[in-house]
């Protein structure tokens, strides 16, 4: 719980930007934000079992909160955008891969060939026999029957140049302030600080579910709906906040910060009184 | 339902509904809009003859121009505060905060139309909900060992 509030010694992690969404493509990143107890969300569709929504894999979505407070303490930065230097080095490697694999199956391919009249040769079939001979000087092996392969291990998003042009049109959005989205953050970042894990609360109809410690090994506790500290709640929606939370064994957690710094907390729970 | 404001009555009293603001407790109450004065009656009624909580008594708030009321649930314990409250009322998180600095336990109190009651508890900080009562079943696990008997 100390390096909570240090800057992390663990490595910067690589921040993808698709649109305005924030992503993380690289195992050892997911593990490294994982140790510093940000969850994120899987969105990828994992190749051996691609038709379901409970197992996921790369990339991890990160939340708003989550991206602006790793970019905060250093652990994660967009790598540099020299975009030219970058597209002709892969044009240059792939153009590589190909030749090497076009060498490596034309070797393949005489052999099959040879093998094949072979077998086909019961006799002393002279006609076959000297194609057998003709092969090794004649066969040339066409480049439309290469067999490609693309290496999918290889992380980042390498969008040819339009469209990467296109997916970054509205960059300058990202950055423009916003009190709604300061009051979460402020919230996120303090319930964070004091060791919980936090993930999106969609399904709760909250801000936040805040787990005790990591999501994999404990139910959360509570449900945290942020608000302004002078913002009117209709009696309503507080209601309706608590009875999930008690039907669901959760907390709410009316979460605010306050402007001199500390946020405030209230718990609502049902009284028990039927 | 009209109510007629003249120099001798304090509130209205020519239909049936207004004879709760007659009552010699609620006419000395200063804040609090009519609505807000039922509700707090009818929560004062809940309390006192359907929960039997003692010394419950009526509590203004000038901050917020609210009636609240405190009560013990039993002899002996603590005083809390309750806040009855129409349920199509909004409420700031900063009023919740003012009611939790008088320093007692927080009952929020939301009385519907049809007079129902829902009472909320407000506490400062992070409570810990109940941990799941009971054994933990698997749903799945049961459907299977189900099938398997039969």
């Amino acid at each position: 719980m100390e390096d909570q509030n240090q800057e992390s010694s663990d490595p910067v992690v690589a921040l993808s930007l698709c649109d305005s969404t924030p992503l993380l493509w690289r195992a050892q990143d997911l593990r490294t934000v994982r140790s510093q107890s940000v969850v994120g969300a899987l969105l990828g569709s994992l190749p051996r079992a691609p038709r379901q929504n409970l197992k996921l894999g790369r990339p991890l979505l990160l939340l708003p909160e989550e991206e602006r407070l790793l970019r905060e303490r250093h652990a994660a930065a967009f790598p540099p955008r020299n975009q030219d230097v970058e597209r002709a080095e892969f044009q240059q490697q792939y153009e590589e891969e190909q030749q090497r694999s076009f060498e490596e199956q034309s070797v393949f391919a005489l052999e099959d060939r040879k093998s094949a009249l072979q077998r086909a040769m019961t006799s002393s079939q002279s006609a076959l026999q000297r194609r057998l001979l003709d092969l090794d000087q004649n066969f040339t092996f066409p480049r439309s029957a290469l067999a490609i392969q693309l290496s999918t291990t290889r992380a980042g998003l390498n969008y040819c140049p339009e469209a990467r042009a296109f997916l970054q049109l509205d960059w300058p959005i990202r950055d423009q302030g916003n009190a709604q989205f300061d009051t979460r953050y402020l919230v996120f970042r303090d319930l964070w600080g004091r060791g919980f894990f936090l993930t999106s609360a969609g399904k709760f109809g909250g801000d936040f579910l805040v787990y005790p410690g990591d999501p994999l090994r404990f139910h959360a506790h509570f449900i945290a709906i942020c608000l302004s500290l002078d913002e009117p709640v209709s009696l309503l929606d507080i209601l309706a906040a608590a009875r999930l939370g008690c039907n669901v064994k959760k907390t709410v957690l009316l979460c605010s910060p306050a402007p001199n710094g500390p946020v405030h907390y209230t718990s609502v729970q049902w009284s028990g009184m039927v | 339902m009209a109510e007629v404001m003249d120099g001798t009555k304090k509130r209205g009293e020519t239909e049936p509904p207004n004879w709760i603001l007659q009552h010699p407790v609620m006419k000395e109450l200063e804040v609090g809009d009519s609505t807000q004065l039922h509700a707090a009656f009818l929560v004062f009624m809940d309390l006192t003859e359907v929960r039997q909580w003692t010394k419950v008594t009526y509590a203004e708030s000038p901050e917020l121009q609210l009636v609240l009321l405190e009560a013990k649930e039993k002899d002996g314990g603590p005083v809390q505060t309750v806040l009855p409250l129409p349920v199509h009322r909004s409420l700031s998180h900063r009023s919740i905060r003012h009611l939790l600095d008088r320093g007692f336990p927080l009952l929020l109190c939301a009385v519907a139309s049809d007079s129902t009651l829902v009472y909320q508890r407000m506490t400062d900080g992070l409570v810990t909900p109940e941990p799941p009562v009971g054994l933990f079943h698997d749903a799945g696990r049961r459907q299977k060992q189900r099938r398997r008997k039969q």
